[in-house]
């Protein structure tokens, strides 16, 4: 990964766009008086896997939450595939192009496996509410599409074709997270972030998840950003890992490069290692 | 043996319950006022029958409470007991006591004697406990008869309380087909004759057992028909359906079909309604804001003698009223995009009220008569009286009113389906089952609320535009909170989302009650009471919706199943 200038002109629109499909530049936010997030500078190159990393509290998910358009940075710009995202609301930045699941598993609880990745479709389909009353051949055709689309994103996470019209809460635990990801994955994504995807997980469903993540970058494309606390866990599946604390990027690079970095073991690692 | 003994407890503890449901019928005067009507003539009354079902349930349940089978039976009896002698503790009591009445006005001589079976109180006491402890007992062996033995007993005691409820609507209209004979046969007085009980039993036990084997027999052959010949047998099923549903005012008569179009009134409100709380999980507690919108649009455009005198005809009217309602929904849905839950109720409630007193203001009267209401609202078709030709039918009334409301009916139920099973559809399911992250994941939550609200009022005012040229008027009193309510308890009775389920769920809490005319003081009650059962025993409602029922039969499935294959162990 070389750098070089990002130049504008430069841009294979159907095939990669800029280099960098996401950028956020000074990012800062401010609750009240607490500054949760400050100058922060993070970027995602396309079809890598980079990690953000930190301590619990240390801002990651309100970073993340401005990612994905629940609020906005209270300065500073975020920029996704060379779009401003500034104002956007969630279900914008979701069109654009982000998918994401959820640290405490957030499925559709009483709608079946199959209608949970039907929803993650919703923003690629077009039909309105007349179109569905009316019936229209073309209507049928997106449902029929949408119906083999999902079908073939439960293959993809593992799911088997049975389980498809059981109730989503009804799930064990591990396929709940899979079915997360399918329902994410049902919008096709550009970016896809992962927020703890193993948490509560042993450490064989771990190597499985992490194995997992490669794979989807490799099949689909994609450009995956994960949220971890568990530094061992993202060390071994990304390129770059981000750390976060206190609401400050405190170190960036390669996972050899944060291993060695003495502010992330001070920060980090050493907090941890005092408090077992 | 401690396990007999926290058998018996609960048994003491079950028994106990239900003689406060008992006493608590009896007290509040329903018993009484249901003693006069008969189910079987001389035999039995509904009243008796009411204070001889929670005995009967409690052995049932207590039976299902696991235990060895003679202990099973003994907690039966126990509990029965139990449940008869409150009772006739209470009984004696009021019996010694006369000045009760002072305190529970409903506990009159007639109601000490209707208990003590017009013996005297110590007799009558006897008997109470006896009977409640027979009841105990054969609800016990209810539970250990087979589901396919019990099944069809059931039924047939259920279909020949119905038959004989219907004995003011049926005989009448035997007698008018030339079938005379066979109403004096089967009623006698107000209930059944006893060959008539014998054989409403016997039909209605029969056609439950043969109802499964049929079934899964013609089941078996249509599955295994070519796709053809299934389309086909599907036409001619819908065929018959709606032939059936054309011809049935003409076999209902006249004040049935006027049961059936409130039935139809409060389907079409429910549809309606099922959209924004059963689809997208908005409590709209206003509801009745839309009906009413649909009746005074309608009732202003269609009316001679409104204050815009236009006088158009309905169906020409009916556009712009569904255009007005789906406009008020979205009014009353913008102010309350970011509300949920509880908060969102509230303030719904408030809209209703808002709107009844919109219509009843003096400030208004001008537009909306005040409460005076408006007037001189047309048929739906613009003549009182239509006769079709060649079948010799005379419309009129009700059995007007009722083509236009079924065919509304059949619009709304069908939109709604495809509603239901499209991307709008799984959207707001989303939406109700978690909103952020329904967001998150690409539906646009404010537009899909706003499509929710105007499309439940755009059916909901079907309901009112069709009650206005019914009435021939409008007055706010009618849109009172009570028909939200009501509305409400439809859906939750029916199966929250359920298309058939707002069916059978109007059919039991409007149809039932207009065919026990007794009910009508206790009616608030008795929804009261049938929603708190729903909620304990049965959350997802009569006729749940299709993903719900299949968790639910398999849980049902496999209750079943062990236990009939495990004869329990001794305790």
């Amino acid at each position: 990964m070389q750098s070089h200038a990002i130049d504008p002109a430069s841009m294979a629109p159907e095939a990669s766009g800029p280099r960098l499909l996401l950028e956020a530049r000074a990012v800062t936010k401010q609750f009240e008086g607490l500054v949760a997030n400050r100058d922060i500078d993070f970027e995602i190159p396309r079809h890598a896997i980079v990690s953000i990393i930190g301590p619990n509290g240390a801002g990651k998910t309100t970073f993340f939450n401005q990612l994905t358009g629940i609020y906005p940075p209270t300065s500073g710009t975020i920029s996704f595939d060379g779009v401003n995202i500034h104002g956007f609301t969630p279900h914008e930045v979701a069109e654009l192009g982000i998918g994401r699941t959820y640290q405490n598993i957030r499925l559709f609880q009483n709608m079946t496996v199959l209608a949970n990745v039907q929803v993650g479709r919703h923003v690629r389909m077009r039909g309105q509410w007349f179109h569905a009353i009316l019936g229209s051949a073309s209507i049928r055709r997106e449902e029929e599409e949408t119906v083999q689309r999902a079908r073939e994103l439960l293959d993809l996470v593992g799911l088997s074709r049975s389980v498809e019209n059981d109730l989503a809460k009804n799930l064990p635990y591990g396929d709940q997270r899979r079915l997360e990801v399918a329902r994410a994955l049902a919008s096709d994504p550009k970016l896809l972030l992962l927020d703890e995807p193993t948490a509560g997980m042993n450490p064989g469903e771990t190597r499985q998840m992490t194995e997992f993540i490669a794979r989807l970058r490799r099949d689909l494309r994609l450009t995956i950003l994960l949220i971890e606390h568990d530094m061992k866990v993202v060390m071994g599946v990304s390129e770059r890992i981000t750390v976060l604390d206190y609401g400050e990027k405190i170190a960036e690079g390669t996972p050899a490069e944060i291993r060695a970095n003495p502010r992330v073991i001070e920060a980090y690692l050493g907090k941890q290692s005092s408090a077992s | 043996m401690s396990g007999n003994g926290a058998m018996l407890r609960s048994a003491v503890t079950v028994g106990g319950i239900v003689a406060a449901v008992m006493l608590y019928l009896v007290t509040v005067g329903l018993v009484l006022a249901f003693s006069e009507r008969e189910v079987i003539t001389g035999a039995l009354t509904l009243g008796r029958l009411m204070l001889a079902v929670p005995p009967l349930v409690a052995g049932f349940v207590i039976a299902g409470r696991g235990g060895t089978w003679t202990g099973r039976l003994v907690a039966g009896v126990v509990t029965g007991a139990v449940a008869g002698a409150v009772m006739a503790v209470a009984l004696l009591f009021a019996d010694a006591v006369p000045g009760v009445r002072g305190v529970l006005v409903r506990v009159s001589p007639a109601l000490v004697a209707f208990v003590a079976f017009d013996q005297p109180a110590t007799t009558g006491a006897a008997m109470n406990v006896a009977l409640a402890a027979v009841l105990g007992l054969v609800g016990a062996v209810a539970r250990a008869t087979p589901p396919h033995v019990r099944r069809p007993l059931m039924w047939g005691a259920l279909g020949l309380v119905i038959m004989s409820m219907l004995e003011p609507f049926v005989r009448p209209r035997l007698t008018d087909f030339e079938l005379g004979a066979v109403s004096r046969f089967i009623y006698q007085g107000r209930g059944l004759s006893i060959p008539g009980a014998v054989i409403m039993f016997v039909a209605f036990a029969a056609t439950t057992a043969g109802w499964r084997p049929l079934r899964a027999r013609v089941g078996g052959r249509i599955a295994a028909a070519d796709a053809a010949t299934q389309a086909t047998i599907r036409g001619m099923a819908l065929l018959v359906l709606i032939l059936f549903l054309l011809a049935l005012p003409q076999i209902a008569g006249s004040f049935l079909s006027q049961v059936l179009v409130f039935v139809g009134l409060y389907t079409l409100l429910g549809l309606g309604l099922n959209i924004v709380v059963g689809y997208a999980g908005l409590l709209d507690l206003g509801y009745v804001a839309f009906y009413a919108v649909g009746s005074y649009l309608t009732a202003l455009l269609t009316s001679p003698i409104s204050s815009l005198g236009l006088g158009i005809p309905f169906w020409i009217a009916l556009p712009i009223v569904v255009l007005g309602a789906a406009l008020t929904g979205l009014f009353i849905g913008a102010p309350v995009l970011r509300l949920r839950g509880d908060y969102l109720a509230i303030v719904t409630l408030g809209f209703g009220e808002i709107a009844r007193l919109l219509f009843l203001s003096d400030a208004l009267k001008p537009w909306f008569g005040g409460t005076q209401g408006i007037l001189g609202v047309p048929g739906i078709f613009g003549v009182s009286r239509i006769d079709v030709p060649v079948l010799g039918w005379e419309l009129t009334g009700p059995t007007l009113t009722y083509y236009p409301l079924l065919f509304f009916c059949i619009l709304a139920a069908f939109v709604a389906h495809r509603l239901k099973y499209s991307r709008v559809g799984r959207a707001w399911n989303a939406l109700r089952e978690d909103e952020d992250v329904a967001e998150a994941t690409g539906v646009n939550t404010v537009n899909y609320k706003l499509l929710a609200f105007a499309l439940g009022a755009a059916v909901g005012c079907l309901g009112g535009a069709v009650f206005a040229t019914q009435l021939q008027s409008v007055f706010p009193g009618t849109f009172n909170i009570l028909v939200s309510i009501t509305v409400l308890a439809i859906i939750i009775l029916g199966g929250m989302g359920s298309i058939p389920g707002v069916i059978v769920g109007s059919l039991a809490l409007i149809g039932f009650p207009q065919l026990l005319r007794e009910f009508a003081e206790f009616r608030l009650l008795v929804y009261g009471g049938v929603l708190v059962i729903m909620m304990i025993a049965r959350p997802e409602g009569l006729v749940p919706d299709i993903t719900r029922r299949r968790e639910l039969h398999e849980a049902d499935a496999e209750a079943e199943a062990e236990a009939e294959m495990t004869p329990v162990e001794g305790a």
